[in-house]
């Protein structure tokens, strides 16, 4: 998976050091981000041009799926939800 | 060429701190300074602040990224001030 292959580093050479090192700084960030996004009011933009907002709650270890809360879409309000990751574009949100 | 997903973290972490537009597979362009790219979805955070509003996050998932260029260098100021936003402990970095 993606995430072995992030996380897991078979040899221990210099360079693959310095790789490790980027990766875990890299997605220290990441996991700040989420924290920052939790219990955000945050816009999903979807394939087919659909646009939805709900309230952020948490991703997966492999950014597979968002748990949102209130999830506001054409067809209603959902309490709670998941959204696969693969269809959403891009999401955002003010601090 | 390399999809942006497959891209090593050193690639990843060249763009860290730009200024950058980031075209998805639906030809949209995004423009923001990049706080990061998770090494594991390689998904770009991009911070943006424009003046009088509030500074605004938008993550575009690693799988639709077609496209990331850099347009102005950042300085260790924008590094600075885009940590304080993000950073777990606020208070101790802005008094840092």
């Amino acid at each position: 998976s993606p995430r072995f292959i992030a996380l897991c580093c078979s040899s221990s050479s210099s360079s693959d050091e310095e790789e490790q090192r980027l990766r875990s700084e890299l997605r220290q960030r990441f996991l700040w981000t989420l924290s920052v996004m939790r219990d955000k009011l945050v816009q999903f933009d979807m394939h087919e041009r659909v646009r939805v907002r709900a309230r952020f709650g948490a991703s997966d270890i492999d950014v597979l799926r968002f748990q949102v809360s209130d999830l506001e879409t054409p067809l209603g309000v959902q309490r709670e939800a998941l959204l696969r990751c693969q269809d959403v574009l891009s999401c955002s949100f003010e601090l | 060429m390399l999809q942006w997903r497959d891209r090593s973290p050193q690639h990843w972490h060249e763009v860290v701190n730009h200024e950058v537009c980031v075209t998805n597979r639906d030809q949209q362009r995004f423009e923001g300074r990049v706080f990061t790219v998770d090494p594991v979805s390689a998904s770009v955070v991009l911070v943006s602040v424009q003046e009088n509003e509030r500074p605004s996050v938008t993550v575009i998932l690693g799988h639709a990224v077609t496209d990331v260029q850099i347009l102005r260098r950042g300085t260790e100021e924008t590094e600075r001030q885009m940590k304080s936003v993000f950073l777990p402990d606020r208070a101790q970095i802005l008094s840092a």
